[in-house]
């Protein structure tokens, strides 16, 4: 598991550093920069909610109320990619790791949709700022791996 | 249910048990009278919701009357009627309104955008107020004109002396009356500014007059359901005002009355009495609306507690000075049943059993299942109290599948013949209640 991770990282550097840009990108993971845009905007949900408890105006409850929902949507979208990149030979297998906290996450946020769509101080405290604490800390793992939920295959690797 | 320490696995097994299980509503009989049966509140992911489709009444279709009454329409094809109104010489006011509308803050506004319009309740006002004149006797209306027309969201209306005062959701209004007119084209003049935008949640002014005339009272509802969009935006809201009607000069009578929809006097004793709305999502048989005699400077809950010293929870910060000030209200209504009206009766016309005690429209429920409401129903009063079990007067308001609903019934008052006046809004229509014999 870590092995192939750190194969993972290594890719990205080169990927990114190098002059290989344009054959990698033909293959790139599609579902990966929607994972990283929706799982900011769940981690951003977190931070207004922190700033809700400590202020308790009204306003900041509001944005976490968006954030999350809209965070789930692209997350959406990103379960959508990741479909399309297994069924066009650009994920190779499946990154389990990563694959379980992203969908962990996704499940207590869409609970902290619910959850948010109280009205007042409960709509954050104490349920609502739980599940954002809980799913900031999965979606941080899974950024720091890199965000994709799938392996690319290598350049040169037969489908 | 003050706990507020973070207890994950606790938390998490909850939520699971609250998605798994529907909470349905128990009987509403336990939620009328002075001792209403208060469950305790609960949070919920998604609130108890049931919202009739609205279809309006075919061709002979009408509500169903308690023995000794009929019904009939007296004016159909109105927009969106709610108060009613009847001046002195017979002729009978029709407030056709609803809210100036609201802007979507969070994605749950969305929603319920669509559960109001499914249940009729978004359709657009008249704006205006329309003249019916009933021919002597017999109910049937001889003439109807636009008497009013242009105004904002319309709901509280009074005649003292000769000038009528017209509640916009942002303003009383004064308009010179002469007994027998039919038009008023004059724009008015304006006595008093009311809480209304931004937002303007509970839109409604409901208005009444003292006895000599003198003061205007003023329901003026919440912003809110319970403090969602910040205190700022309560300044002067939930509160029933007292209006000095030559002056203008207002001030809070009575606060804490989240949806104060109508005012009236008591008549033998004179006392303010208002029916309340309460709030919603923590229950189908929580909060239960209420009438209750209204005392100067008392404080009535909202937002900080409910039925005396309830605590709500979802308010932040508390308040329990203000908790430990809180009145207990007169008379449970039960939840959710919305009641918009309260007219207090005029002796025996329509029944020996309502000669004392005052008729309730109940708008109905959707934030509740099984419905509630949707009927007019009769409160006896014993030495200017309220006593016992209401009397349903009118129903058949919802289809007899329970998820379509005919029409809604608002604002209520009394012919000059002591007729009972209904205003429907989701079926267009005023509705006359009268005693089947006994020459009223």
């Amino acid at each position: 598991m870590s092995h192939s991770v750190e194969q993972e990282a290594t890719f990205n550097l080169s990927d990114s550093a190098s002059g290989q840009a344009m054959q990698a990108s033909a293959r790139a993971l599609l579902h990966r920069g929607f994972i990283g845009a929706g799982g900011v905007l769940l981690i951003a949900g977190f931070g207004t909610d922190c700033i809700y408890y400590t202020t308790a105006l009204w306003q900041w409850a509001n944005f976490s109320a968006w954030l999350i929902t809209v965070g789930l949507i692209v997350t959406f979208v990103a379960a959508i990619l990741l479909l399309i990149d297994f069924a066009t030979g650009r994920a190779g297998r499946l990154n389990t790791g990563s694959f379980v906290m992203v969908t962990a996450a996704a499940l207590l946020s869409l609970i902290n949709a619910f959850v948010h769509s109280r009205d007042a101080w409960t709509s954050v405290v104490p349920q609502g700022i739980l599940l954002s604490a809980l799913s900031t800390i999965l979606l941080l793992i899974a950024g720091a791996r890199g965000w994709s939920l799938a392996i690319s295959r290598a350049p040169g690797d037969r489908p | 249910m003050r706990t507020t320490s973070l207890r994950p696995i606790a938390a998490l097994i909850s939520f699971a048990a609250l998605a798994a299980c529907s909470s349905k509503g128990g009987d509403p009989a336990r939620q009328y009278g002075p001792n209403p049966y208060l469950p305790e509140p609960r949070a919920y992911l998604l609130p108890p919701m049931s919202v009739p489709e609205a279809i309006g009444w075919k061709a002979g279709e009408m509500p169903t009357v308690s023995a000794g009454l009929k019904v009939e329409a007296l004016a159909t094809d109105l927009e969106h009627p709610r108060t009613l109104y009847t001046l002195p010489n017979g002729d009978i006011l029709v407030v056709e309104s609803n809210g100036p509308g609201t802007e979507a803050y969070r994605p749950k506004d969305f929603i319920a955008g669509s559960v109001k319009a499914r249940a009729g309740a978004a359709e657009k006002g008249g704006n205006r107020i329309t003249l019916i004149r009933p021919a002597d006797g017999d109910g049937k209306p001889e003439l109807r004109t636009v008497f009013i027309d242009h105004l904002y969201s319309p709901y509280g209306i009074v005649l003292v002396g000769d000038t009528l005062y017209v509640a916009n959701t942002d303003a009383i209004l004064a308009f010179n009356y002469v007994p027998g007119m039919t038009r008023i084209t004059s724009p008015g003049v304006k006595i008093a500014d009311l809480p209304a935008g931004p937002l303007d949640h509970h839109w409604t002014k409901s208005m009444t007059a003292s006895a000599d005339g003198s003061k205007l009272y003023v329901g003026v509802g919440s912003n809110s359901n319970i403090t969602e969009n910040g205190m700022a935006v309560e300044e002067g809201r939930a509160a029933i005002y007292e209006v000095d009607r030559l002056t203008g000069a207002k001030r809070i009578f009575a606060s804490g009355t989240r949806n104060p929809t109508s005012v009236a006097f008591e008549p033998q004793t004179r006392q303010l009495f208002a029916v309340v709305n309460e709030r919603d999502e923590i229950g189908p048989d929580l909060v239960p609306d209420y009438l209750t005699s209204i005392r100067q400077g008392g404080f009535y809950g909202w937002p900080y507690s409910y039925w005396g010293s309830h605590v709500d929870v979802r308010v932040h910060p508390q308040r329990p000075d203000l908790v430990a000030q809180a009145i207990e209200p007169d008379y449970g209504l039960s939840s959710h049943a919305a009641p918009l009206s309260l007219l207090f009766s005029e002796g025996e016309h329509l029944s020996s059993a309502f000669a004392d005690g005052a008729f309730i429209s109940e708008h109905g429920s959707w934030d509740r299942s099984p419905l509630n409401g949707y009927q007019v129903i009769f409160v006896s009063f014993v030495n200017g109290r309220p006593v016992g079990k209401p009397t349903p007067v009118v129903t058949g308001f919802l289809g007899k599948d329970n998820e379509t609903v005919h029409g809604r019934p608002v604002g209520l008052a009394l012919d000059r013949s002591g007729a009972l006046l209904v205003a429907d809004d989701v079926g267009n229509t005023v509705w006359r209640v009268s005693a089947t014999q006994g020459g009223t």
